[in-house]
């Protein structure tokens, strides 16, 4: 019994140690993010000194990382919880192309004011409230669910505007990208301001951690009494928040409403999310993950931009990303099954 | 006793399997019914033929993709590699033209090479999905953005087919009545593809993986083979799918497959094939793909806003989906 | 002085689809003490635990806490009541912190004006932590950090924190397996805890499969058997022997087994498995199995066999060791290059790794064998037909047609589609993996019998039994595993089989 105790103990420790080699893994992908960024930082002002670190090229890199930052932090719950939203080009156009019809415009006699931005991103809510739904009654994948509603936002964004986008005569409105606080456009702030409410929903609130929870285990805390069906509906919900609101900042920035606005930003808001060190498969991650992400994205834009790369590059360059990064952090397990 | 017993099973059996089949096949029948009674010029010659012949790229796409999704996955690119493919066609088809002389040479090789280029992007996600273990759904997202990359910096703006070539792709407009040559041919790969589905070893194979690939691998089948072997038929498909979109349109666009993948989707889907795998055929998918060619041609014809095309492919396949998906897998957690 | 009665269970039965996993057994527990709960696999601990904490109702009997009807509907009715479970698969939110996880379920006890004051929840924390004497845990620390003896002490932290803010003075806490992950320094320490924890009159039922950790911690100690009560004493009144004898059946009849089938082996070695490791799993094992041989694995849960058999049968990669297949080094990354050497494993589960309940028993059977039923580059259906009213009519299956759903088989006739198709797969090295769960009796005694027809034939089998009754008798030899080692190897000839009791005695 003594020699089998004794090897017992060996068994342990190999168990011990396995999880240990697992924890520095996790440990180093933490760090990861930062140091690609920092490596891009360097590589571009090595590139381009002059014109990189200049006050207004950092300043415009700021202002590039609003909207996407805004939608990357609605898309990092959900990827949080294990899940995807692909609705994004839908969504954030078909907030910026209604708002620019409730407003005081070009096209009809509304003139709702900022009541008008509000239904518009109340909209976009209301979508992510049943993509939310449709993934959790109907048991259909979240990707599926999602892809469906790009189209049907896409569709009745085209709808609204029938073709002709409308233009923003809305006095205040139509000052608003012009307006800037400490050298900071108005637009940034709104986003700095809805990142901080993110990170604040995601630490100092319950809901915020039930999202690590159902991300990790769904069992653990339905068995806890959580509402696990009402976390994953709310938390589409507040995809759709952020969704709704960078497509209102979208048009109001761009002076018109139309389908345009949302185009092209999942890729970016993807490869931010994953290359940050937020993982597909959940439970971990977070809003701090997805600032650095945001930041290796723009930066990588603006440092290409710089670097006369031809633009059609970029949304590859992005896709190359979301592949390597999702690649790396993977389970290879063969008994849990990915579709 | 057991006689009813036996055939109220049957039909259990049956009526379940069917019943997306059904309604596609109701669908048709009230669609065409409606868009007639509409627009009467939705049935006469010229129309019918327009339909068909738009079928025919849809047609042959959903064939790859209906393999796809039995496997209980997904290929969200299909329209990006069909683009590329578009492009590649025109391109390589203006340069052999040149070097070789004979555009017929010119056009083979061109062809050839589109296809070639499919199979190679099915085998990347292939790879990627058997041997690193990615989720369909995220890495043929990812090969998206690169292939849309790929098709905008092989030209940014449509190229037309020079008429001197336009002899390459006359076999495009052979028609035998109504009924053109390539939604022929695309028939028939259909019916090739539901032959390998049912009489191959491959075909089992994907039935199995579909339906539980865990089981499936415990019984010693190969399942990274069949995943890869599939993702490159689809490629090849969606290759297939931009050639006929050049030869139809005389000209290449970088984003002409954009929107096919939707359309793609919602065929399989319409055509009975559960997104969770395991189920369906491809001679549903026939049924599907009309189906979404009657809708699509119909509301052209009735006039109805080519922006309420997206809302009703959305919501059509949600719907779909929710019919055909087996709800009974109660332990598996849904994502 | 006389130790008011806490908890009591009677009469308790509990039916899955069609097998009943409990046949009305009974609980007594009372302040201030530990319980021993003990059995084999399948005796109806789990089951009974689990019924307790409110994760699935009994079909039958009932329960009482401090003398009142107890019915939970949820664990945390459970936890209202006085009771918490420590699971045995971890439940703890890795990302998380101790003290997110200590509170998990209740922040709104340290809610302020919509958000959780963190601070004050941590100081709870630390005062749960230290009713544990676990005041060395950081209360901020992510669990991620902590490793597995810590991690189980803060689970233990969190269940006494959750049962006594139920407001009782007592509560009950029901540990399953708790020392699977901890070695021997840390078995102690929580063994003071549990002391510490009854000293204040909380009592403890305690499952564990080893059986010294039961006699050396708890008051008194339950035997099950088969879903039954087979007994219970105080524990200083017993015996390893004793409780060994109280834990095995009663041997079943010799022509259930069809034992005057048991043939002897021949002498060519067909697997030969040297020294095969998993990482955390099990080391050391080695054996050899020899053609027309049935070796049986027996061991408790997280002895090991399971993943041997994974490891064999190409599912799993060893971390270390050595498989010889027919004389021949191999390394396996997957069952299709297992089967290739014609190794094949019939798995545990039938619904998610066994069976395709999707298609009909035409494919299910033709699943391992269908590159043999072609002719020319297309599947011959006349072959694949064939083959499948063959074994249907061979195994007796009961179906409608050929054409049938495994769906709609029951669970007995679904295994046989299974062994249906290991026999078509001309694999003759068979891994049988609790070949008869979840069988009726009538289908389990064909299945013994086509075991012993398939070594008749020269087929190979190594056999992880359903029971361990079932393991002995129908092995020509039993290797027995306990915590991933092998621990006993026994000869099982037809006139001298192991008693249950050796057996039982090397498992735990």
């Amino acid at each position: 019994m003594a020699a089998s105790t004794n090897a017992h103990i060996t068994i342990t420790d190999e168990f011990a140690a396995k999880i240990k080699a697992e924890n520095t893994k996790a440990r180093i992908t933490r760090i990861a993010p930062m140091l690609v960024l920092l490596a891009l930082v360097l590589f571009f002002s090595a590139l381009r000194t002059n014109v990189f670190l200049s006050i207004g090229n950092l300043s415009a890199i700021l202002n590039q990382l609003a909207i996407p930052l805004l939608i990357a932090m609605g898309l990092t719950f959900v990827i949080m919880l294990g899940c995807i939203d692909l609705s994004i080009d839908g969504s954030v156009g078909m907030a910026g192309s209604l708002m620019s019809l409730l407003v005081l415009n070009t096209k009809n006699g509304n003139h709702l004011g900022m009541l008008g931005v509000v239904l518009a991103i109340l909209a976009s809510v209301v979508i992510g409230a049943i993509i939310g739904f449709i993934y959790v009654k109907l048991k259909i994948p979240s990707f599926m669910v999602s892809f469906s509603f790009m189209y049907i936002c896409m569709g009745i964004a085209m709808l609204s505007y029938g073709g002709i986008p409308a233009t923003i005569t809305d006095s205040f409105l139509i000052e608003v990208p012009k307006i800037a606080f400490f050298g900071i456009p108005v637009i940034t702030w709104v986003a700095v301001f809805m990142f901080l409410v993110a990170y604040f929903i995601q630490e100092y609130t319950a809901f915020g951690r039930y999202i690590y929870a159902v991300g990790t285990d769904e069992n653990i805390p339905r068995m806890a009494g959580v509402n696990v069906n009402r976390v994953k509906i709310l938390v589409f919900s507040f995809a759709g928040l952020c969704f709704g609101i960078a497509g209102v900042l979208g048009g109001i920035r761009l002076g018109q409403g139309q389908m345009q606005i949302g185009i092209g930003t999942m890729f970016p808001a993807q490869a931010a999310v994953v290359v940050g060190g937020t993982a597909l498969s959940g439970g971990k991650g977070g809003m701090l993950n997805t600032l650095i992400g945001v930041l290796i994205i723009t930066v990588l834009d603006n440092g290409l931009l710089l670097m006369s790369v031809n633009p059609y590059i970029k949304t590859g360059i992005q896709g190359l990303i979301i592949l390597v990064a999702v690649a790396l952090t993977v389970t290879r397990s063969n008994k849990i099954i990915m579709k | 006793m057991l006689n009813t017993f036996n055939s109220s099973i049957v039909k259990k059996a049956v009526s379940k399997k069917n019943v997306m089949n059904y309604i596609s096949f109701m669908a048709i029948f009230i669609l065409v019914l409606v868009f007639t009674a509409m627009d009467s010029s939705f049935v006469n010659k010229a129309n019918l033929k327009n339909l068909l012949s738009d079928t025919a790229p849809l047609m042959i796409m959903a064939a790859g993709m209906t393999f796809v999704i039995l496997l209980a996955s997904i290929d969200l690119s299909t329209g990006a590699i069909c683009s590329v493919a578009n492009v590649l066609v025109v391109k390589f088809l203006s340069i052999f033209s040149e070097k070789l002389g004979n555009i017929y040479l010119a056009a083979l090789l061109s062809f050839v090479l589109a296809l070639v280029f499919g199979a190679f992007a099915g085998l990347i996600i292939g790879l990627l999905s058997a041997k690193l273990k990615m989720p369909s759904f995220i890495a043929s997202l990812g090969l998206m953005s690169v292939w849309k990359s790929v098709a905008l910096l092989i030209t940014a703006a449509p190229i037309s087919i020079p008429k001197k070539s336009w002899g390459a792709i006359s076999w495009f407009n052979i028609n035998f009545g109504v009924i053109g040559f390539p939604l022929i041919l695309a028939v028939l790969l259909i019916g090739f593809f539901f032959v390998l589905q049912s009489r191959t070893v491959f075909g089992k194979s994907v039935m199995a993986v579909g339906g539980n690939e865990r089981a499936a691998r415990m019984a010693g089948m190969n399942v990274n083979m069949t995943k890869i072997l599939a993702f490159v038929l689809n490629g090849v498909c969606a290759a297939a799918g931009g050639i006929f979109l050049a030869a139809k349109l005389k000209s290449s666009a970088p984003t002409v497959g954009d929107s096919f993948t939707l359309l793609v989707v919602a065929a399989v889907v319409l055509g009975g094939t559960a997104l969770s795998g395991g189920k369906g055929n491809l001679l549903g998918t026939i049924l599907g793909v009309f189906t979404v060619s009657i809708i699509r041609n119909g509301m052209n014809i009735v006039g109805v806003d080519v922006f309420w095309q997206n809302i009703v492919f959305g919501l059509v396949i949600l719907g779909a989906i929710a019919i055909t998906t087996d709800r009974s897998a109660r332990s598996l957690v849904i994502k | 002085m006389e130790k008011k009665l806490l908890f009591k269970a009677s009469n308790i039965s509990k039916i899955f689809a069609g097998t009943r996993a409990l046949k009305g057994v009974d609980l007594e527990v009372y302040e201030g003490e530990v319980v021993g709960l003990i059995g084999e696999n399948g005796a109806g601990k789990s089951t009974l635990l689990k019924i307790i904490i409110g994760v699935q109702p009994q079909s039958g009997g009932e329960m009482t806490m401090f003398e009142k009807p107890y019915e939970p509907r949820t664990p945390r009715d459970a936890n209202s009541a006085g009771i918490g479970m420590v699971f045995q698969e971890q439940s703890l939110i890795v990302n998380l912190t101790v003290g997110q996880n200590v509170f998990f379920g209740h922040e709104k006890d340290f809610r302020q004006f919509g958000f959780v004051n963190w601070g004050k929840m941590y100081k709870a924390t630390e005062t749960a932590l230290a009713n544990v004497s676990c005041s060395h845990i950081p209360a901020r620390k992510k669990v991620l950090d902590l490793n597995f003896a810590t991690r189980q002490m803060v689970e233990i932290a969190k269940v006494v924190n959750l049962t006594r803010s139920s407001g009782h003075e007592h509560c009950l806490i029901l540990l399953d397996e708790p020392t699977s992950v901890l070695n021997e320094t840390e078995v102690q320490q929580l063994f003071v805890e549990i002391r510490k924890l009854t000293a204040q009159g909380h009592s403890i039922v305690f499952v564990s499969h080893r059986l010294d950790e039961i006699l050396s911690i708890s008051d008194r100690v339950y035997v099950y058997k088969d879903g039954e009560n087979a007994g219970n004493m105080p524990t200083a009144d017993a015996t390893e022997e004793r409780l060994y004898e109280m834990m095995v059946g009663h041997s079943t009849t010799t022509e259930y087994y069809k034992l005057d089938q048991q043939r002897k082996p021949e002498p060519d070695v067909v697997l030969d498995v040297r020294g095969l490791g998993l990482k955390g799993v099990f080391k050391n094992v080695s054996f050899e199995l020899h053609k027309g041989e049935i070796l049986g694995i027996v061991g408790v849960v997280g002895s090991g066999k399971e993943d041997i058999c994974s490891v064999i049968c190409g599912d799993e990669h060893p971390s270390f060791g050595e498989l010889y297949v027919k004389g021949e080094k191999r390394r396996y990354f997957s069952p299709a290059q297992a089967l290739r050497d014609g190794v094949l494993m019939i798995p545990k589960e039938r619904m998610e790794e066994g069976i395709i309940s999707g298609l009909s028993i035409n494919d299910n059977i033709a699943l391992s064998n269908i590159r043999l039923l072609r002719s020319g580059p297309f599947l011959s259906t006349k072959k694949m037909v064939k083959q499948t009213q063959d074994w249907i009519k061979r195994l007796r299956i009961k179906t409608i047609g050929k054409d049938e759903l495994l769906a709609s088989l029951s669970g007995g006739n679904q295994q046989k589609v299974v062994f249906a198709r290991a026999l078509c797969s001309q694999s003759d090295i068979l891994i049988l993996n609790h070949p008869t769960r979840g069988v009726d009796v009538g289908a389990k005694e064909e299945i013994y019998g086509l075991i012993r027809e398939m070594v008749k034939q020269g087929k190979s089998v190594i056999l992880l039994g359903d029971t361990l009754d079932e393991c002995i008798s129908m092995s020509n030899r039993v290797i027995v595993m306990c915590d991933g080692l092998v621990t006993g190897v026994f000869d099982a000839p037809v006139e001298n089989k192991p008693s249950q009791v050796s057996v039982v005695s090397l498992m735990m």
